[in-house]
């Protein structure tokens, strides 16, 4: 944890802290209101179609609030998106060593790591994906129902159960690593505050570390 | 009890449209004269057809097709609800156990309380019969469809009675009785009728998904009357209900089982190797 002292690096910045905060509760309560589908013995929770209409208004912030971040910041968007589609042998080596880490805390096997590590960029990859495809068969399935051909929506039903499953279970993944696991430390501050120490940017994000202040160090040696 | 059924017998039909009209009168859809004084822009859409499709105020409609019948041009009437299939795909997509298969009569069942307005069954009838009321946009729907008289209040099977269509039906175009006697009405008609000279005369719905519990006996293959010829049970709702759901949950639950799995193995690990400072903090 950073303390006060401490250098810190700014990892998100703050419009992406408040995207993913947003995302964050439009998705949980989009996946809680899909839950229902699945059990029965819940249905009487959905009488009256009142989750449909909670489902909608969160399905429209879960549209929006992505679409308001490139917009207004379409510069930082694009190197996101880009990052989540730029896979490389650091990579590799990262999966191979990660059970090693998550279960033994050996650090030793472990690649130096870009702006996100291996994992994060997997979950992101996901996100992104299946965020994709969760508004594309939504929309269908939203706005041209009985319009759009039985066929077409049969498949855009399976394909959002398919998205729900992926993403359910890796949302799991996701909040796990991030506030559970016993070697995790920094995610926590980096989504809440924006920040991590040095020390831990250089240790989990050599990579990035190295180019954000190589970046600076040229940035001075110009003014 | 033995399984119920309504027989259609199309060569009896005259498309005079009663059941039609009693089935909206007994289950309380909008009663009124399709006319202007009522709201309603009744057109000709060049067919003696009215209305022009089932909607969640019509659940029976009768249909009529002009088409080639043993080598002249005919006016063939056909019966358009909800078949009430054995297999019945709406069932089996329904999340919240509102549409039902029910167990005294055969019939596909629906409590419309227990109706979410999700349309799965919309989507995934073979027959294109239920109909969502509501709006879409807001996701505030219900689905309608024929039930076969047994509405809640309105329920003319349990006291003895046939369904309206049925009792209304002045050509006896429309029987109502168990399915086995029905069965073996109708493979007598179909004899009859091709002894008459309709050679493809057919008895439609004895073994389609399972057994229909509307039959149809029409003196001319099922296509020549807008029926589907081999309807089958969609792939996708097997496959959607039957493989990815069951996936799911074990995705779901697994996932659980191995982060928990690993949360005792790391903070094990972690504790190990640093025993003193853990020891400390406590």
């Amino acid at each position: 944890m950073a303390q006060k002292n401490e250098v810190v690096v700014e990892k998100y910045s703050k419009a992406t802290r408040i995207l993913h905060h947003i995302h964050t509760v439009a998705f949980i309560v989009l996946f809680l209101t899909g839950l229902i589908l699945f059990i029965p013995q819940l249905g009487f929770l959905a009488q009256d179609s009142w989750t449909r209409i909670v489902h909608r208004i969160a399905a429209a912030i879960f549209i929006i609030a992505p679409l308001t971040y490139l917009v207004l910041k379409p510069k930082a968007a694009i190197k996101a998106l880009k990052e989540a589609f730029t896979w490389g042998k650091e990579d590799i080596g990262w999966l191979k060593a990660a059970p090693r880490y998550y279960f033994l805390s050996d650090e030793d096997g472990m690649p130096p790591q870009g702006h996100m590590n291996t994992g994060q960029k997997l979950w992101w990859f996901i996100v992104v994906v299946f965020g994709a495809l969760f508004i594309l068969t939504g929309l269908v399935m939203w706005l041209l129902k009985t319009i759009a051909p039985a066929s077409v929506l049969q498949w855009m039903v399976f394909a959002h159960d398919v998205a729900f499953i992926v993403t359910g279970a890796m949302l799991f993944v996701h909040v796990y690593l991030g506030v559970i696991h016993p070697m995790m430390t920094g995610a926590w501050g980096a989504i809440t505050k924006g920040t991590i120490s040095e020390e831990y940017a250089k240790s989990h994000h050599g990579l990035w570390y190295d180019e954000v202040t190589g970046k600076n160090l040229r940035e001075k040696g110009k003014s | 009890m033995a399984e119920k059924a309504i027989l259609y017998d199309a060569t009896r039909c005259t498309a005079c449209r009663g059941c039609q009209a009693i089935c909206k009168e007994w289950n309380e859809n909008d009663e009124i004269i399709p006319t202007k004084q009522y709201g309603v822009n009744s057109k000709n859409r060049g067919s003696y057809e009215n209305p022009k499709d089932l909607d969640p105020n019509t659940w029976l409609k009768i249909t009529s097709i002009e088409v080639e019948h043993y080598g002249k041009l005919d006016w063939l009437f056909n019966r358009r609800a909800c078949m009430h299939c054995t297999d019945a795909a709406c069932v089996k997509v329904c999340p919240s156990g509102a549409l039902y298969k029910d167990e005294v009569y055969g019939i596909t069942g629906f409590n419309k309380d227990l109706c979410t307005g999700c349309g799965y069954c919309v989507e995934f009838c073979p027959f294109d019969v239920p109909r969502l009321e509501g709006s879409t946009l807001l996701g505030k729907t219900r689905m309608s469809k024929c039930v076969l008289c047994t509405q809640p209040g309105l329920n003319r099977l349990d006291a003895g009675y046939e369904p309206a269509c049925v009792k209304t039906c002045p050509t006896d175009a429309l029987l109502f009785d168990d399915r086995d006697k029905l069965i073996a009405i109708a493979k007598d008609k179909v004899a009859a009728l091709k002894a008459k000279g309709f050679t493809d005369a057919t008895f439609y719905g004895e073994k389609e998904l399972g057994g229909l519990h509307v039959m149809y006996v029409l003196n001319d293959t099922p296509d020549k009357y807008g029926l589907l010829v081999d309807p089958k049970f969609p792939a996708t709702a097997t496959a959607w209900q039957d493989v990815i759901q069951p996936i799911g949950w074990a995705v779901g639950g697994l996932t659980i089982l191995g982060l928990a799995l690993n949360y005792i193995i790391a903070r094990q690990a972690k504790i190990s190797q640093e025993p003193p400072k853990v020891k400390e903090k406590k």
